[in-house]
């Protein structure tokens, strides 16, 4: 079974331990993402998604992150356990990231066409020359003229940038794309663009992508796998079926439901009441039970296990609730 | 499909070096500057065609002694009857040597240690950084007058000792720089592009401190011209008869009263070089800050 995923994390669990608090930003997490299969890694701001992306690329800042336990394994071999060289001939020709601000992703100093060259030459021992062949044809896959690989960054749109991006981490045919909030400095229509380029990008070069966003959207669009991260830790996970249609978590409500609703336009919108629990003190149990409406004295005493769904075998869901057979959620009382 | 080539015509392409050139051009102070380093530079590096070293630059000539400045001697003789004209402009050679060779010297050697120092941090940048500050708290000419001491008067020990003092500013200038530039997005996408760290610190770091380094470099090499001037008029820099500009003051001291020009001359060679350089140096400033573009 193991061969057939790209990236099967086990257990992860990063720290930030500065002086004054050990920050608990990921808390044993795990997370398969197949052949070809598109994971949207959802959750607020703080809930770890960044480091857990940084993690599998064995880029968490050292000091202050510490990772504390757990396995990576990127085509059967761990991450962690790699030696420098090994890492970085696997940065960028198996994995590859594409940052959120494309503005400050790129070099002000060096040409668009270099800077897509660079890791061809590395990754594909190519001559300096060769590489800016292929990186003209790598930005014209993006959409972008050849003429254009002599200039600037700075004489690009943010959305071109972007694009330019792209073709940078697309640049070695990598197995797996980590796309860290690729929309999240783009306007709506740019933002639909450079999704629509990359679903399709990724459709032809067949590969695998995690994407991580707090725009759920987003994940409808381009997504078929979905996990909900709070905390630290994954709430629920399944495909974009199972969350969105049949979401089971507490949390995942509270985030539907804090979306406005197109269709009656007047309805108010429910936030989550609260916030995120400082992840330098997480409450014992549950991390969300201090937040949910649904919340008994059982959820704060102990953290939650994610559970197959009854009968699914591919949604989960980490609710202490659901101990109790009759539970379900207000919003879709017919228990689905 | 003719539509690419048209889009293409419509950018104007500038380099960053055309960019700068461009509005270094409008200030009128940096161009000043400039002219008059170009002028100083062909004099320097045409001075052996016009000028004989052992006849006009060395050679004696006592009944013409002390003249002052004059038709056949434009700038006056000194006690010896030399052609002071032929002694300045020989003098810039020797100027323009120590003062670009220990700026580069110092470039070097600061930049590798900077860069270490702003890249690593942690203890590599306390020992690297604290040495350094250890070497700023002597003053510049002491620490000169040590090493030459030690090495011995020659022109090449000049410029080793005041390369000391230019190393530990561009230490500390590329450490600065260094240190925003590290923490940018393009830095960490370049790792997670599988950059050997050495690479990124040589292509993409250092490209990106190059306008403090190139500013502090036209602004070093005037005060490093100023600190081998003023040793060797103590006696310690390039040993005589050599026309340098601190000692062509030095023999002029003892004829303040008498021959003025003798140390006016060399004086004012020394203070327009130096603010022709900070001239240049201030113009490169205002033109490698995009915040000041216009």
């Amino acid at each position: 079974m193991a061969e057939e995923f790209v990236l099967d994390i086990k257990n992860l669990a990063v720290h930030y331990e500065t002086e004054d608090a050990d920050v608990h930003a990921v808390n044993g997490i795990d997370i398969v993402i197949g052949k070809k299969r598109t994971l949207g890694l959802v959750g607020e701001t703080g809930a770890g998604k960044t480091t857990t992306a940084l993690s599998i690329l064995n880029l968490v800042p050292n000091p202050p992150g510490v990772i504390k336990s757990g396995e990576i394994y990127l085509e059967g071999k761990d991450v962690l356990k790699m030696t420098p060289t090994e890492l970085e001939k696997m940065r960028g020709n198996d994995v590859a990231m594409i940052f959120q601000d494309p503005m400050t992703a790129l070099n002000p100093v060096m040409t668009v066409g270099d800077q897509i060259g660079e890791s061809i030459a590395i990754h594909q021992n190519l001559s300096k020359k060769d590489a800016f062949e292929k990186a003209k044809e790598m930005l014209k896959m993006v959409g972008i003229a050849e003429s254009r690989a002599y200039d600037y960054p700075h004489q690009f749109s943010g959305g071109m940038k972007q694009r330019v991006v792209i073709a940078i981490a697309l640049a070695c045919s990598p197995q797996l794309l980590i796309a860290d909030e690729p929309t999240t400095a783009l306007d709506v229509t740019i933002q639909a663009q450079v999704l629509e380029l990359m679903k399709q990008l990724i459709r032809e070069k067949e590969m695998s992508m995690l994407l991580i966003t707090h725009d759920l959207g987003v994940v409808a669009e381009v997504c078929e796998d979905v996990a909900v991260m709070y905390a630290g830790r994954i709430v629920e996970k399944g495909t974009a079926d199972d969350v969105f249609n049949h979401m089971r978590h507490p949390y995942t409500e509270g985030l539907f439901d804090s979306l406005p609703n197109l269709k009656e336009r007047g309805e108010e919108l429910v936030p989550i009441k609260g916030l995120m629990p400082d992840p330098s003190d997480l409450p014992p149990g549950c991390a969300f039970a201090p937040r949910c409406p649904y919340a008994t004295e059982a959820c704060s005493q102990a953290v939650p296990e994610l559970t197959a769904v009854d009968g699914s075998k591919t949604h989960f869901v980490a609710c202490s609730a659901y101990r109790n057979p009759e539970f379900s959620l207000r919003g879709n009382k017919d228990g689905r | 499909m003719a539509q690419p080539k048209e889009i293409k015509n419509q950018y104007k392409k500038r380099t960053l070096f055309q960019e700068t050139w461009r509005r270094l051009v409008k200030n009128r102070g940096a161009m000043l500057g400039l002219g008059f380093l170009v002028l100083l530079i062909l004099a320097a590096a045409l001075s052996p065609v016009l000028f004989n070293y052992e006849v006009d630059v060395i050679g004696q000539n006592m009944q013409e002694r002390l003249m002052a400045p004059c038709g056949a001697h434009w700038f006056g003789t000194d006690e010896y009857g030399r052609d002071l004209f032929a002694r300045v402009i020989y003098g810039a050679r020797y100027s323009l040597i120590i003062g670009v060779g220990s700026v580069l010297l110092g470039l070097v050697v600061g930049t590798i240690l900077g860069s270490q120092a702003g890249f690593h941090g942690g203890v590599t940048d306390s020992i690297i950084m604290r040495g350094i500050d250890i070497f700023y708290s002597i003053p510049n000419i002491m620490t000169a007058v040590v090493i030459v001491s030690l090495l011995g008067p020659s022109t090449v020990n000049l410029m080793i000792a005041l390369a000391f003092s230019c190393a530990s500013s561009f230490a500390r200038i590329v450490r600065a720089s260094v240190m925003t530039i590290r923490d940018q997005e393009y830095v960490e996408s370049s790792y997670a592009m599988g950059l050997p760290t050495w690479k990124i610190i040589v292509k993409h770091i250092l490209p990106n401190c190059l306008s403090p380094i190139i500013v502090q470099i036209t602004l070093l090499i005037g005060t490093t011209i100023i600190s081998a001037s003023s040793l060797s008029f103590l006696g310690i820099g390039v040993p005589a008869p050599a026309p340098e500009w601190g000692a062509l003051l030095s023999a002029g001291r003892g004829h303040i009263r008498d021959a003025s020009y003798m140390c006016i001359i060399p004086g004012l060679a020394i203070m327009f070089t130096v603010l022709a350089l900070n001239l240049l140096g201030d113009g490169l400033r205002d033109a490698l800050d995009p915040k000041l573009k216009k």
